[in-house]
């Protein structure tokens, strides 16, 4: 690295200077107690919110399946009172039809009992 | 692909703690804040444990964090009006511990006068012994402008070390550490 300087003798003292004064220094005995305690601390945070996320989602699926169970509930209610009417309807017109077979029937044989 | 080598955080900050710690002080001047970034870095690292693919990678992300961290607080203090060479110049003293010698740590009080850039550049070089390359890395700027603020910051505390420290800049050094 080419610095700028006077000559290279002072220079080197300088930057020697400068890599004396810049030794690294001990960082404070309580730093790691405080950091495990607080890494601790966020851990449990952590662990908590992943808990309750969890049982969130849980709810959330519980209450889908809930509504969705009871749509599917109510649409086969539906059809199958759809299903009910559709054969009351056929066993009246069946009905209607066997008693219109008889009226018809009655008619034709009194339509015959006056021509003879 | 498997990995050889797992990271146990306890034994990281073991031993980087003074690094991270001295940039941060360095960096801020403000013990409590230095100490308040350290821990900010390692609750980081804690959480990209699972990224951190060897000590190399552990060192280099820990330094670039640890920089940055300090130059976000920097801004943050700058943004609220607060001067922190005030408080270092004030107060570092009392609490330091190992100091190399007394121009040592006037230099160290002068680097604080620099600017931020220069500052961060001539830390990186003289406190962890980097090369522009890997100050460049570290900093994610270009190689060019680390190389231009380390010989600004280089002529601008050697200029402030000569006008200010009369008394030690043209003894030598080996008297120096004798006194």
């Amino acid at each position: 690295m080419e610095f700028e300087s006077q000559n290279d003798l002072e220079r080197d003292d300088f930057e020697r200077e400068l890599q004396q004064a810049f030794l690294r220094r001990p960082a404070p005995p309580s730093l790691k107690r405080k950091l495990m305690q607080q890494r601790s601390r966020q851990r449990t945070e952590r662990l908590h919110l992943r808990k309750v996320v969890w049982e969130r989602l849980a709810a959330c699926l519980v209450l889908a399946a809930l509504v969705g169970g009871g749509f599917q509930w109510h649409q086969r209610e539906e059809r199958r009172k759809g299903e009910a009417a559709r054969q009351q309807v056929f066993t009246a017109l069946r009905i209607t039809n066997r008693a219109l077979n008889q009226v018809r029937a009655q008619l034709a044989e009194r339509d015959r009992d006056r021509q003879e | 692909m498997a990995r050889d080598w797992q990271p146990d955080f306890e034994q990281l900050v073991d031993e980087h703690q003074s690094m991270v710690f001295s940039l941060a002080l360095r960096m801020t001047g403000d013990r409590g804040l230095a100490e308040e970034i350290a821990q900010d870095v390692f609750l980081e690292l804690d959480r990209h444990l699972g990224k951190i693919e060897s000590p190399l990678h552990a060192l280099h992300w820990l330094r670039r964090v640890a920089m940055s961290r300090s130059a976000d607080a920097l801004r943050r203090r700058k943004v609220r009006g607060m001067d922190l060479w005030v408080e270092m110049q004030d107060g570092y003293g009392a609490n330091v511990e190992q100091r190399s010698s007394p121009l040592g740590s006037r230099l160290e009080s002068l680097l604080t006068t620099l600017p931020e850039p220069q500052r961060a550049a001539l830390v990186l070089r003289y406190q962890e012994d980097l090369t522009p390359e890997e100050i460049a890395a570290t900093l994610e700027a270009p190689l060019a402008t680390v190389k231009s603020n380390l010989q600004r910051g280089l002529k601008l505390l050697r200029a402030k070390a000569e006008s200010n420290l009369k008394d030690f800049i043209r003894v030598p050094t080996p008297e120096l550490r004798s006194s």
